[in-house]
């Protein structure tokens, strides 16, 4: 592809084997990014399933979450970003590891207020390679992914994973700016490089 | 929200300002003068909604190609508003807009129309290549007073404007980017939109998040992504930084000033607040500042008491000052910790009570009461001059309010004069404005 490329020869899993459940379930979540990015709000804030479950939040105050009431798990997070193609390779996030299910949370954004629907997803990414400038790019590609398909009381936490990258604090530093994230969104150059990453995205 | 310190006070929600924007609004300016404030929203124009009804006023469209994030109504504008803008697209915009705003009874003055007529024909040369003027849609209906006119185009910046303030005067116009810089233009006044660089200040090491002018002097504070906070002055025609504020752990997201006479709560008696002030050398150290954080903590910060600071308008600083402009500045309070996420604002009323609101949907209020308040020092004496006896205040939780906004994060806070008909005439009352990711402006009163 780019005789540039930083790292030519990575490892790549079998897709067959990672974990998913999109097959069996429905992809109700699929195409979303195809309404452009601006639309990412709107398209949240329609989505009927999550503002109808809101009744049964209150319940799991002692955090004993059951099926029913939350239905967006981290398995759910791990479909909607391991399927984000790598900028440089033709090979999705999940295949090359950079994120895979263990490093993925979903916790109260305020544990002490019970009644409270806001959620933090925390999804920590494993560069290829620890010098990897596109590391950024691919922290901002599942930053945008999940704020197209979640709801608006996501509160996204995308970060380099600790020790696997030379400059994490600053990719993660920017990666929580969300003026910046809202400024890179409006920028034509870069969202087309995120639109291509997002292009495998079922 | 619980504070076992405190007393019953709330937020009471009087409005929402509607209709909103569909898109995230980033900040609400309050008119200096006017009961109307003008709401930035990512759908790339300002709403300036009323005060007395909470109605969309009118929509101002087309100056700015991406997001407006910022705007600040000129002070002193005489007879007419003017707006400056910030916008993801670099620049800054200037609008005007003849007085008489919302009072359909008021028309205008044959001058002033010939004057509006020569200005629109000036921005029209001037900026060929921007679609100026456009005419709101959906003021069909309004009267043709309802227009606002693209003045002028500030062009300088390398990225995104993230804030926009005018010096107390008028005057001055500072605006700060990602670009890590602020720059000053003087306006010219000259009835053609001149403005002129005066300064363009590159120290900080990371986006400039937030300028904000001192009420009456021409200092600037600044905030940063290099989570620092600065102060700048002129001397003698060269504006440059005098003091570097580091405490914060994160990316600095606002900085506001207290009013100039603001003394703690329970301070009734005009000799209380007196002795108040001699004791901590208020006067010296003027008017002290409040950030809030990536961190998410709220910090109040106070100059060391310093001879001679400069009065309003005249700040010819003296060149024999053995110390130069530096100042010294200190982490006089940490406020206590309700936020759990970015604290995006912080906002000072005029009768001393702190605002913060964040990513966590709260709006929290403070209040700063003196620590010992049953025993008064007699002030007869004269306070020693080497180590100035401070008196001892501390900042209090008043009300905290969990999902102000809904779920949505809040961007912004700011405190304007109530101007709808349930106030009480016989005071000057507070309203504060909450501004949100879902497009909602939200106005509050604090019922004690």
């Amino acid at each position: 592809m780019d005789p540039a490329m930083q790292n030519s020869n990575p490892t790549i899993l079998n897709v067959a084997d990672l974990p998913t459940r999109l097959h069996p379930a429905s992809s109700r979540k699929s195409g979303t990014y195809r309404d452009g990015i601006l639309a990412l709000t709107l398209s949240s804030l329609a989505d009927p399933t999550d503002l109808a479950l809101s009744p049964y939040e209150s319940e799991e105050s002692d955090g004993d979450a059951g099926l029913m009431e939350e239905p967006i798990d981290e398995q759910e997070i791990y479909d909607l970003v391991s399927t984000i193609s790598d900028p440089e390779h033709p090979i999705s996030l999940g295949a090359l590891a950079v994120v895979s299910l263990p490093d993925i949370c979903i916790r109260p954004t305020l544990p002490e207020v019970p009644s409270s629907l806001l959620r933090t997803v925390t999804v920590l990414i494993t560069p290829t390679i620890t010098h990897c400038s596109l590391a950024t790019v691919i922290g901002l590609g599942v930053r945008v992914r999940l704020e197209q398909s979640l709801p608006p009381r996501f509160r996204m936490d995308v970060r380099i994973k600790e020790g696997t990258h030379s400059t994490a604090d600053e990719v993660n530093k920017q990666l929580a700016d969300k003026e910046r994230v809202a400024a890179a969104l409006e920028n034509g150059t870069l969202m087309g490089v995120i639109a291509k990453m997002l292009e495998t995205c079922q | 929200m619980a504070d076992p310190v405190t007393s019953s006070a709330h937020l009471q929600l009087l409005s929402d300002l509607t209709p909103p924007s569909l898109e995230r609004t980033w900040l609400t300016a309050p008119h200096p003068r006017l009961p109307i404030v003008a709401t930035c929203s990512s759908d790339k124009t300002v709403r300036v909604y009323s005060l007395t009804n909470f109605r969309l006023l009118s929509t101002i469209v087309g100056g700015h190609k991406r997001s407006v994030r910022t705007a600040a109504w000129k002070p002193h504008a005489q007879g007419e508003s003017v707006l400056a803008t910030g916008s993801f697209d670099a620049t800054a915009g200037i609008w005007r807009r003849w007085d008489s705003y919302g009072q359909a009874t008021d028309g205008w003055g044959l001058g002033q129309r010939d004057q509006a007529t020569n200005n629109h024909d000036r921005a029209e040369s001037e900026a060929d290549e921007q679609d100026i003027l456009r005419r709101d849609a959906s003021n069909a209906a309004e009267d043709d007073d309802d227009e606002w006119r693209f003045a002028v185009l500030l062009d300088g910046h390398d990225s995104e404007v993230k804030s926009v303030a005018w010096s107390p005067s008028g005057m001055l116009l500072a605006t700060c980017s990602r670009d890590k810089s602020i720059w000053i233009w003087e306006d010219l006044d000259d009835g053609d939109n001149n403005f002129e660089t005066v300064a363009v200040m590159q120290e900080h090491e990371g986006d400039v998040k937030c300028v904000s002018w001192h009420p009456v002097e021409e200092c600037l504070a600044s905030a940063s992504y290099d989570d620092t906070i600065r102060i700048w002055r002129e001397d003698l025609d060269d504006w440059g930084q005098v003091a570097c504020l580091r405490g914060h752990a994160g990316t600095v997201w606002f900085v506001d000033w207290e009013a100039v006479d603001n003394v703690p709560a329970g301070l009734v008696e005009e000799t209380e607040k007196e002795a108040w002030r001699e004791a901590g050398q208020r006067a010296l150290s003027g008017p002290r500042l409040v950030s809030c954080s990536d961190d998410r903590t709220v910090r109040v910060w106070r100059r060391q008491p310093k001879e001679q600071a400069p009065v309003a308008g005249t700040a010819m600083p003296s060149i024999i000052r053995p110390t130069g402009m530096d100042e010294t500045w200190e982490e006089e309070a940490v406020l206590p910790a309700v936020h759990d996420l970015a604290v995006y604002a912080v906002a000072w009323s005029k009768t001393g009570l702190l605002a913060s609101v964040g990513a966590d949907g709260r709006i929290v209020l403070y209040e700063e009461r003196l620590v010992d308040v049953a025993s008064p020092q007699p002030m007869d004496t004269e306070p020693p001059s080497s180590a100035p006896a401070v008196a001892r205040t501390e900042w209090v939780i008043l009300a905290a309010l969990t999902g102000a906004h809904g779920i949505y994060e809040i961007n912004h806070a700011a405190w304007a004069k109530r101007a709808d008909r349930g106030r009480d005439e016989s005071k000057e009352e507070e309203v504060l404005i909450t501004t949100a990711d879902d497009g909602s402006v939200k106005v509050w009163t604090v019922e004690r």
